[in-house]
């Protein structure tokens, strides 16, 4: 029954279709163009993805390793999504997310002994404090004098990898040869999801696929619904407008980076306390630049983004399975990234190829 | 110890750290002046180091590596022009893409080409320009020593930085290419409406700093190093473009900023060799450049004025 001014569910449905068409033809696309690099380079790109599907979505354990996967990639996206609603490009989600590991593997030590949502709660909000805090500065430099923020959170990034190197060498590192921090205490751990879902076997995923989750939907609710979400997206939306009615654009900016840095040291957090129980240089393979892929092809819609990250998930999941058994490099899946990125973000080239075509009919004719 | 610190190679180290930088910073400066942001410029890089390891090991000469490197730079960056200036993307996202995509790249042919990830076998590197015996004793010795170690010493991507810094500077405010240059980011539309295609020249722009970016990659591999190692630039692109806006968008600014942090290099490999007397941790000294470049932008920003049509796509009309 269509009421009086609600869109018919046919409009609905149409209209969702069409915002989802660029993604899925960009994504399809991607896959092509990774299919043919991988035949240029001598391999079977039709066993590689079957591998790749088969890994990603095979069964119970395979789909636990994809949630797994896609757990920080979805913090991740969210943060950078964020910051794209309010005009910035937080490209430093990968800093952000070692300094929350930082604060899970300190914090989780010092809590020892304490109840498990205790922990689990101060150490969630510790990471994202941090996270925070650690996109404060390029937030100030950026409100006020302007220093662009993908130069200064990018060199935040490197900084925070240097003292995170210097953590886990010197002050925080455990017994032993290998350069890391204790084992986090089975308190100060995010439970695995199997324990409640049997059907995900043995797989790592863990209770921070559920938390990113609600978060994306908390976080379409803040920018859909109050002052704060509407705020960052006037300023993102015409910066000049936004001050005229009367928002302070430094102030909104400020408040928006550190949001984003807050939701990327979350990813942090998760992993540290979910997957790998203590910090070492290594933890993260990048999982804030994928963000920025995440974030764009889900158009920075934060429930976009839970889809996408299972997308990056996936890739990521498979990737491994791929290479054992069509022997494709997994590095193959950072050069689909990279279309995709290409692809969603030139929606013009489909207007453009268009365009030219009718051009030409009409030069011909 | 100031005296073991402070010597002749720690200001040639300087100039040698600086070239990449250097190269990048101008590719920067120039690309920005035709009002194309060159995010890319990292991966350009990056790609560049690459397909210089790549042209030397297959050819044997690494100036036949010099040359794949300019080329690779050149049609990353083509891809940048095409997707920013035609298709109209934006130009930071662009950036990214390729900066994803040349990780992925060089990652991926590694494996394909080496059967291996990390670090690829060396290959063999450019010579010093100069290669003179001079007096070894007393004061002239000493004369000597710094004379040939601060002006003589460098191998010629180096020396040709220097020359490309300068006759860049000199083009950009003396020549026509360079008023037209500053037209298109300044004004596009009146550089437009006096005949000056707008497309043609951020295209050349954007490519001409690709060419630069391969060869600060060329710098990389083929003089520094010797290989390619994975994701090797290790943000030296993101602090090229500190330096280009320290510089004020001129290339020879975008050089005497990258000798800073040229320096801040050459001062952080310095002092870990006196680890054991300086007792700070060595990723206190590694962090110095990216601590350099947030100060820098930080104190300078402010003041230095960015090229008007700077990120915008140009809508003709």
């Amino acid at each position: 029954m269509a009421r009086p001014g609600h869109r018919s569910y046919a409009a609905v449905a149409t209209g969702a279709l069409k915002e989802l068409a660029v993604p899925l033809v960009s994504v399809a696309l991607a896959v092509l163009a990774g299919s043919v690099i991988m035949l240029v380079s001598g391999f079977d790109p039709v066993a590689a993805f079957a591998a790749m599907l088969e890994g990603a979505f095979g069964g119970g354990r395979q789909i636990g390793e994809t949630m797994l996967r896609a757990t920080p990639l979805m913090f991740t996206g969210l943060a950078v999504a964020y910051g794209f609603r309010a005009g910035l490009f937080n490209i430093g989600a990968e800093g952000q997310l070692f300094m929350g590991g930082l604060a899970a593997a300190f914090l989780g030590i010092a809590l020892a002994g304490l109840p498990r949502p205790l922990n689990i709660v101060l150490m969630l909000v510790a990471g994202a404090a941090i996270g925070a805090a650690w996109a404060f500065i390029p937030a100030l430099l950026k409100a006020n004098i302007g220093a662009h923020e993908v130069i200064t959170t990018m060199m935040f990034t490197f900084i925070g990898r240097y003292i995170v190197s210097w953590l886990v060498t010197g002050p925080l590192k455990a017994e032993g040869q290998i350069p890391q921090t204790e084992a986090l205490p089975v308190e100060s751990t995010l439970p695995k999801l199997h324990e409640v879902l049997p059907f995900l076997a043995d797989s790592r995923a863990h209770l921070g696929f559920v938390i990113a989750v609600v978060l994306a939907m908390f976080v379409w609710w803040v920018l859909k619904y109050t002052s704060l979400g509407y705020e960052s997206r006037a300023v993102g939306f015409n910066p000049s407008a936004a001050e005229t009615g009367g928002i302070s654009v430094p102030a909104t900016t400020v408040k928006a980076l550190c949001i984003s840095g807050a939701l990327a040291g979350l990813a942090g957090v998760t992993e540290v306390m979910g997957v790998h129980l203590r910090l070492f240089d290594q933890f993260s393979p990048g999982f804030g630049f994928t963000g920025i892929a995440v974030a764009l092809l889900a158009k920075n819609n934060p429930i976009g983004v839970i889809v996408a990250a299972i997308l990056f998930g996936a890739l990521s999941a498979g990737a491994l399975p791929m290479q054992l058994e069509a022997e494709v490099p997994t590095k193959v899946i950072f050069i689909i990234q990279a279309l995709i990125i290409f692809l969603v973000a030139a929606e013009q080239l489909a207007r453009w190829v268009l365009g030219r075509g009718r051009q030409e009919a009409r030069d011909v004719g | 110890m100031l005296a073991d610190i402070l010597t002749a190679d720690l200001i040639s180290s300087a100039v040698r750290m600086a070239t990449p930088i250097a190269l990048a910073a101008i590719g920067g400066t120039i690309c920005e002046r035709s009002g194309v942001v060159n995010i890319a410029l990292e991966g350009i890089m990056l790609f560049g180091a690459f397909m210089g390891v790549i042209g030397a090991m297959f050819s044997g000469s690494a100036w036949v590596g010099v040359v794949t490197a300019v080329v690779g730079g050149m049609s990353l960056a083509a891809v940048h022009a095409f997707a920013s200036v035609t298709l109209k993307t934006d130009q930071v996202v662009s950036g990214t893409a390729i900066n994803i995509l040349a990780l992925g790249l060089t990652g991926f042919l590694m494996e394909v080409i080496f059967g291996h990830p990390g670090t690829t076998d060396p290959v063999s590197r450019l010579r010093p320009v100069f290669e003179i015996e001079g007096p070894t004793d007393g004061a002239i010795g000493t004369a000597w020593h710094w004379f040939s170690e601060i002006a003589l010493s460098y191998t010629p991507i180096v020396y040709l930085a220097i020359i490309i810094a300068i006759v860049g500077h000199w083009a950009l405010y003396r020549t026509r290419w360079g008023l037209r240059l500053r037209a298109l980011g300044e004004h596009p539309r009146a550089a437009d409406t006096v005949g000056i295609s707008v497309t043609r020249g951020r295209y050349g722009a954007v490519i001409a700093s690709g060419a630069l970016g391969g060869l600060a990659g060329a710098n990389l591999t083929l003089e520094q190093v010797g290989s390619f190692t994975e994701g090797m630039t290790s943000g030296r692109g993101f602090i090229a473009l500190a330096a280009n806006i320290f510089g004020r968008w001129t290339p020879g600014g975008s050089y005497a900023a990258s000798l800073l942090f040229g320096f801040a290099d050459a001062l952080q490999i310095k002092l870990q060799l006196f680890r054991d007397v300086i007792r700070i941790p060595s990723q206190f000294f590694l962090m110095l450049p990216y601590v350099l470049t947030v100060i820098v932008l930080a104190s300078v920003v402010g003041r230095a004025v960015a090229p008007a049509a700077i990120g915008k796509p140009y809508e003709k009309g």
